[in-house]
């Protein structure tokens, strides 16, 4: 027997092809992402997480704006019109609320993962270096106390509306989640036990987080956040002292009507002297949902929210603040979001005083300072004369605040707390309060709708 | 282990080859007497004795006699044998005469060949030269109503959009439904690429007149040797080769151009004022809005849209018909060059082809630069080498997605009191216009996506002695995508960047695979035939995209990004997958009658957790050839009788997810929980959780259930198929919706089962025979799918489309529409609450809230078919090929704008005008009510049936006589002329009933139409040269 080099060779070489190619080739990494195993190591990854955090609170279903816009589509009465083609926002404008309204599930969903990653912050604290320890704790606790108060009021029953402590409210998830069980179909809270946990997490952030902190969230920020769900509980007292901790921090002061808002055209947003709170916007990170609403087609916008004249006829002659107005294209629009990459203000100063004020008022009492003055440091920055003492009434506080505010996401919430109506639905009407989204009901069956859906 | 025992079956291979004695070498090739094609797997015996071998697939066999003597008996089912003795010859060539027709031809199987007669699995064969001239861009289309079975369905009438194919029915909810896609033996890549959530279709790329034939791999017994990848099906492209002889030259040049296929009929400016002035009295007279909007607000507004001048309104002076607009003028060209040829030892094939189309809606086009060199060399009788290379450019000019204001179709929503160019810029009309004008798209933007592929592979085959060949094959799919994309400031309203928007992305996808296998091919004892195939497969993909965004250019004539003055956005990606496979196959035949077929794959993928690195696919299958019975014999013209069984498994690996905005990509990191590190805020870097991990996370598993007969009769001249089967799927992948208060709003699990039934049935007739020859081809199918198990999930999609338990895929799930009240015109709807007994609550209400959601209707065609005939006398030829389909319904999700009886300002459909108008109207068109929201909740109010039959392709040709053509040294000339979806018959009354709205097609967002665009109409005039 012979053997043919001829044939042992493709034979071999047809082998060494057969055989030669291993397991290995199969151990493939992720390109863009990483495991979540390693993801929250160190100090540094922690903090990461956290920004993460702000950014998902950012998201335009959040505070990127939609949690704003919302609330003035829901609360309007007339003083706007919705021109826009978006299915979901002009159902919450016609308030008439389908139950898959899409704004009603991102919201929850997105409020809900940035909750996660707040409790994956609280969860890893133990990493964190010492020094940052506090305010990375502070910082998570004022994110999920916000994000809780927002629910509390879009999914369930105003504070105002019937006995908190057994309204249902949403359910409060305070542990990061890292698989899904039968544990993950939660119950619904109820609204006062929702209210309780805002409060504990913000009073905590206070007491952790830094008077100063970049344009991340501050003992001010989450004091004003308090001063804020106070009086939206009624609870003047405290809202009138929340507030005056903020004010006499000395931190922020009130700029010229004109500054107030950032009305240049496509610049990166900034934070002005008077702003407690704001998301950040850039070119580069983050969009400015309301000025994808409120803007005119010539700023960036959609030209979907239309100011009527019930509105602009509000301004009292002088009143500088009619002047963050704007026409294009045939429509009147507010200038307060005319930049599509400006800020979105959260919290600012102005609304401390006209808290404190309509707090002391209501309460008749003068802490920190008396209602008239509050109110006049915001009507003088105006352009407008002051009210004398004797003949200040809450309806001029409200009007204040209204004027002052508008657009800015207080509207729904001001209403159901002062017991209004929005056209001719009572405050406390179902129709104004979101369904809990039909998906998170088909993929939870332990949650209860809301009434009227 | 396993390892060992290759090696050990090596070695035993190793020695049954050296100890095979020597005599005297005949080599020769067979090849068929009709057409001189090579004759594959042509069994050649030496009579009176076991010796014998298998023609290889170039028709070539070598065999040792013993002596000069030696008679050669050569014999292939469906050809009368031959013997020939050897007489001292050392070359023997033969031609084998058919007895019958078409039930024997070749096909393709994937790591090798067979005739149709021993096929034991489910094959469709397509020949290219079927699709050859069919004006469309890409070769799925071409495909439409000539397979039993597979339903191929464009999105939209938009050029180069994604074309999705179905082979038996959906076999998975959320990984892909698309085939496996194979050329020459190289899976390439198939799926988008782009960054727009209405995907591109990369195979567009493919010159389709470069295919020799496509063969659909349908049961388990054909597609397991794909294994975990053949779920859906394998569809195997196999391009031309050369002919040993004088080179021919091909050239053909075809011109025609294309029209929409239909037109819909809209609010002209008297209808529309008419409305709507109607719908805001109704809502003033309802006390919803005050007595002045009619003449402020309503008035004011119609005079905005109006340009500002009343009188365009009021005395009809502006009338437009937008949706003219929307339509462009659509030439297309197509020029196609191809030689090929050979000696002995070397064959080849090289083509070009330039086509150059404009699509029916304005600013879409597509063009492609092709060009293929297939080459074969005999290096000496055991080696053979050849290399495939295909380059090709393809510039597609896109269009925005279904769902955007700019895209044309959307263009109807326009008033008819709005003129195209407002008379007092005499410019576009812009900003005023109810909505953005898509017009302006197209004139101050462009969008053009680039592709850059090559496709190539470089082969060796040694065979090491008449029965044993090994074959390596690795090949190569380069494919990069380039999206150009810039919006001028006109279009501000639409982008929100004032001063132009540029964008940029490129994507590159490399796919290396090589195949690595033994074939086996011999005849014992005259009675028993084998062949086996065995080797291993190895694939690496890995994907870059970079994308940027670009704002504030000087001006249009800067489109590029290094012109913008801010860089918006960035981003670089990539991706990567690999699978390491190994497969055998064997077929057994006895005594020509009885047929056994075993197979199975071992496949490896990256795409899963260790524990899951590998799944197995088997399958087998049997045939029996009941008309070579005795028993049979004296059934009258009965030539053929075949039974066959097949049962095996199959998977799918294709896991996709959908990114945040919008675009399923294949997740090929399923399993894993992931961070993301894109969560910057404010400049400030950020991680956030982006995947809860699965570490069970396996591939879905099909078992497949076919029961086949394949008849012949005259000698072939009537012969077809009759199929049926099942394919039961389970550990479906599934996104599941978790409850949302996890933080996460999906999970990716093995849970579910799914199950498609059918039957196909193909008949092939020769009407006549002779001077006028008349075929007929018909093929019938009917596939149920049915999901049966979602671990109580429901995952929705589309609209209204959901998969739930106990129906079939991406059905209607809304509430139903009762019509109109007629007492006060309310739109109503069944509450379809359910009773006690189980019975639905049939009272209806006007409450779009109060009423419950049920099944509306089933988005997936129960039955599809195609009838080809095909006439021919003398030069001419007539081709007609009608495809169809049944018993789905369609979504017009647009109809919430388009026929709401005017809820909002849009222009609305002229079946409008039926609206209910005072107490006793009888009408299914509610009461017009301006934001009244009166019947336009999503409901069956905007569902109809969607069966259509359609006149697909209708081919008039000539072909000269020789006796012409020859005198100018042509060697043929074929005229023809082309007509593709000439003729549609449907009573939907949208556009077109081929559709699925491009930004939402998914497995469950099916059937939908929103302002998705018909296809096209298309005649064209071509002429074929050969010299």
């Amino acid at each position: 027997m012979k053997y043919n080099f001829k044939k042992i060779l493709p034979l071999s070489l047809a082998t060494a092809l057969l055989l030669t190619a291993c397991d290995s080739q199969l151990d493939l990494n992720p390109v863009n992402t990483i495991d979540a195993s390693s993801a929250v190591a160190t100090s540094g990854d922690v903090e990461a997480l956290l920004v993460g955090a702000y950014d998902s609170m950012g998201d335009i279903d959040l505070y990127g704006g939609n949690i704003v816009r919302n609330a003035e589509l829901l609360g309007d009465n007339g003083e706007i019109f919705w021109d826009g083609t978006f299915v979901a926002p002009d159902e919450i404008f016609r308030k008439n609320l389908l139950v898959n309204n899409d704004q009603a599930a991102s919201m929850w969903l997105d409020a809900y993962r940035t909750i996660n990653i707040a409790n994956t912050v609280l969860a890893n604290l133990s990493v964190v270096t010492e020094a940052n320890r506090n305010r990375v704790e502070g910082e998570a606790k004022f994110i999920r106390g916000m994000m809780y108060f927002d629910l509390v009021r879009f999914y369930a029953k105003a504070w105002t509306d019937g006995t908190p402590a057994s309204n249902p409210g949403v359910p409060l998830i305070l542990t990061p989640t890292s698989e899904i069980t039968e544990q993950s179909k939660v119950s619904r809270d109820n609204v006062a036990a929702v209210y309780t946990q805002v409060i504990a997490d913000l009073t905590e952030a206070e007491a952790k987080l830094p008077v100063s902190n970049s344009f991340f969230a501050t003992k001010n920020a989450a004091a004003g956040m308090l001063a804020r769900v106070y009086l939206n509980q009624g609870r003047y007292a405290d809202a009138a002292t929340a507030a005056t901790r903020v004010i006499s921090s000395g931190r922020y002061s009130l700029v010229p009507t004109e500054d107030v808002f950032d009305v240049r055209v496509n610049q990166n947003g900034f934070n002005t002297a008077e702003d407690i709170f704001a998301v950040q916007i850039t070119d580069q990170d983050g969009i400015n949902e309301l000025n994808t609403f409120f803007g005119g087609a010539s700023y960036g916008g959609r030209g979907d929210i239309l100011i009527e004249d019930a509105h602009l006829d509000m301004y009292q002659p002088g009143d500088q603040r009619a002047e963050l107005f704007y026409e294009d294209g045939g429509g009147v629009y507010t200038a307060k979001w005319i930049n599509q990459y400006g800020n979105i203000k959260v919290l600012r100063l102005a609304e401390m005083y006209l808290t404190r004020a309509e707090a002391n008022f209501r309460n008749n009492s003068a802490i920190g300072a008396t209602p008239a003055e509050d109110l006049n440091r915001v009507r003088t920055r105006a352009g407008l004369a002051p009210i004398a003492p004797a003949n200040l009434t809450l309806a001029a506080i409200l009007k204040e605040r209204r004027l002052e505010l508008a657009f800015e996401g207080q509207l729904v919430h001001d209403i159901k707390r002062t017991r209004g109506t929005v056209g001719s639905l009572p405050f406390n009407s179902p129709k104004l309060i979101f369904p809990i989204p039909r998906r998170e009901i088909d993929a939870n069956p332990n949650l209860t709708q809301n009434e009227g859906y | 282990m396993r390892k060992n025992s290759l090696l050990a079956l090596l070695t035993l291979l190793l020695t049954w080859t050296i100890s095979l004695a020597q005599d005297i070498r005949v080599t020769g090739t067979v090849t068929s007497a009709e057409d001189g094609s090579a004759l594959p797997g042509v069994s050649v015996q030496v009579k009176g004795t076991t010796r014998g071998t298998q023609t290889d697939a170039s028709g070539a066999y070598s065999i040792n006699v013993p002596s000069a003597n030696s008679i050669l008996v050569f014999s292939f089912v469906g050809m009368t044998p031959r013997e020939e003795t050897v007489g001292g010859r050392s070359v023997v060539n033969v031609q084998l005469a058919a007895d019958t027709r078409a039930l024997n031809e070749v096909v393709v199987t994937g790591f090798g060949t067979q005739s149709r007669r021993n096929l034991t699995g489910n094959i469709a064969k397509i020949d290219g030269s079927d699709i050859q001239g069919v004006p469309v861009t890409t070769f799925e289309q071409a495909l439409q109503g000539r397979a039993a079975g597979v339903q191929i369905t464009s999105l939209n009438g938009k050029l180069g959009q994604g074309i999705q194919m179905r082979i038996r029915g959906s076999s998975s909810v959320t990984a892909s439904n698309e085939p496996l896609y194979v050329i020459d033996g190289i899976p390439i890549t198939s799926s988008n690429q782009g960054t727009s959530s209405a995907p591109q279709n990369p195979l567009a790329d493919i010159n389709f007149n470069d295919i020799e034939s496509i063969e659909i791999l349908k049961d388990a017994s054909a597609a397991a040797i794909y294994g975990a990848r053949a779920s859906n099906g394998v569809v195997l492209l196999t391009t031309k080769k050369g002919k040993t002889g004088k080179t021919r030259f091909n050239l053909g040049y075809q011109l025609g151009s294309s029209e929409p296929t239909r037109r819909r009929e809209w609010l002209n400016t008297a209808e529309y004022v008419e409305l709507f002035s109607e719908a805001v009295q109704n809502e003033i007279n309802r006390g919803n809005l005050p007595a002045s909007y009619l003449t402020g607000s309503t008035y004011s507004r119609f005079t905005r849209y109006a340009a500002g001048e009343r009188a365009n309104w009021e005395q009809g002076l502006v009338d437009t018909d937008w949706e003219a607009q929307a339509f462009q003028k659509a030439p297309m060209g197509q020029l196609d060059l191809s030689a090929s040829g050979g000696d002995a030892k070397t064959r080849f094939f090289v083509s070009g082809q330039y086509l150059d189309q404009k699509g029916i809606l304005i600013k879409n086009s597509f063009k492609r630069l092709s060009g293929r060199v297939n080459l074969d060399h005999k290096a000496n009788d055991n080696l053979l080498l050849g290399v495939n290379l295909n380059v090709s450019r393809s510039l597609n000019g896109r269009l925005s997605n279904d769902n955007a204001f700019s895209t044309p179709m959307q263009i109807v929503a326009l008033p008819p009191i709005t003129p195209v160019i407002d008379p007092r810029t005499n410019e576009l009309s812009g900003n005023y216009t109810l909505y953005f004008n898509p017009l302006l798209n197209r004139d101050f933007s462009n969008n053009v996506s680039t592709s850059y592929r090559t496709l190539g592979n470089l082969y060796g085959e040694y065979k090491f002695n008449n029965w044993l060949k090994f074959r390596t094959e690795w090949g190569a799919d380069l494919y990069t995508l380039n999206e150009d994309q810039y919006f001028g400031r006109e279009t501000a309203r639409n982008t929100g960047a004032p001063n132009g928007l540029g964008y940029s992305s490129f994507a590159q996808v490399t796919n290396y695979t090589t195949n690595n296998f033994f074939s086996m091919g011999t005849t014992f004892a005259e009675v028993h035939d084998v062949d086996a195939v065995v080797g291993m497969s190895f694939q690496r993909s890995d994907a870059t995209y970079n994308s940027v965004e670009g704002r504030e250019f000087p001006s249009n004539a800067y489109q590029r990004i290094t012109s913008a003055a801010r860089i918006t956005s960035g981003s670089s990606t990539g991706s990567n997958f690999s699978f390491l496979s190994y497969f055998a196959r064997a077929n057994y035949r006895f005594a020509n009658k009885y047929l056994l077929s075993l197979s199975g794959r071992l496949d490896g993928s990256s795409r899963f957790g260790e524990n899951n690195r590998y799944g197995f696919f088997p399958a087998a299958s049997a045939g029996w050839i009941i008309s070579d019975e005795a028993f049979m014999q004296g059934v009258p013209s009965l030539s053929l009788l075949k039974l066959r069984a097949s049962y095996g498994l199959t998977g799918n690996a294709e896991i996709t997810s959908v990114s945040p905005a919008g675009v399923t990509f294949l997740n090929n990191f399923a399993a894993r929980g992931l961070y993301s590190g894109g969560s910057g805020y404010a400049g400030v870097p950020g991680q956030s959780p982006s995947q809860i991990e699965n570490p069970d996370l396996r591939w879905e598993q099909t078992a497949q259930t076919d029961i086949g007969l394949d008849f012949g009769f005259f000698g072939g001249r009537l012969s077809g198929e009759i199929d049926y089967y099942t394919k039961n799927t389970r550990d479906l992948l599934l996104n599941v919706n978790v409850p949302g208060t996890s933080g996460f709003r999906t999970q990716l699990r093995n849970v579910g089962r799914l199950e498609n039934k059918g039957w196909e049935f193909v008949l092939n007739t020769q009407n006549t025979t002779g001077d006028f020859q008349w075929n007929t081809s018909l093929n019938l199918s009917g596939n149920r799918n049915k999901i049966l198990d979602l671990d109580g999930q429901i995952i929705t999609g589309g609209y209204n489309n959901r998969a739930m338990e106990g129906q079939p895929i991406g059905a209607f799930f809304d509430i139903e529409y009762a019509g109109v009240d007629p007492n006060n015109g309310d739109a109503l709807y069944y509450l379809n609450s359910e009773r006690p007994d189980g019975s639905r609550d049939r009272t209806t209400t006007n409450d779009p809230n109060a009423a419950e959601r049920v099944i509306i209707g089933n988005p997936n065609p129960t039955l599809i078919g195609g009838l080809t005939n095909n006439f021919s006398y003398k030069g001419f030829e007539l081709n007609v090929l009608f495809q169809g389909q049944g018993g789905n319904q369609i979504y017009n999700a647009g109809g919430k704008f388009q026929s709401a009886n005017g809820d909002f300002f849009d222009n609305q459909t002229r079946d409008q005008l039926n609206r209910w108008r005072q107490p006793g109207d009888i009408t299914d068109i509610p009461q017009a009510r301006l934001f009244g929201a009166n019947g336009t909740a999503e409901s069956s109010r905007y569902l109809q049936n969607g069966d259509f039959v359609r006149l697909k392709t209708l081919t008039l040709a000539y072909t000269l006589p020789t006796a012409i053509s020859s005198r100018a040294k042509l060697e043929r000339v074929r005229l023809y002329v082309t007509g593709q979806n000439l003729l549609t018959f449907t009573n939907y009354t949208g556009w077109d009933p081929e559709v699925n709205a491009d930004f939402l097609a998914g497995n469950i967002g099916l059937g939908t139409d929103f302002y998705s665009a018909p296809q096209a109409r298309t005649i064209i005039v071509g002429i074929n040269l050969g010299f």
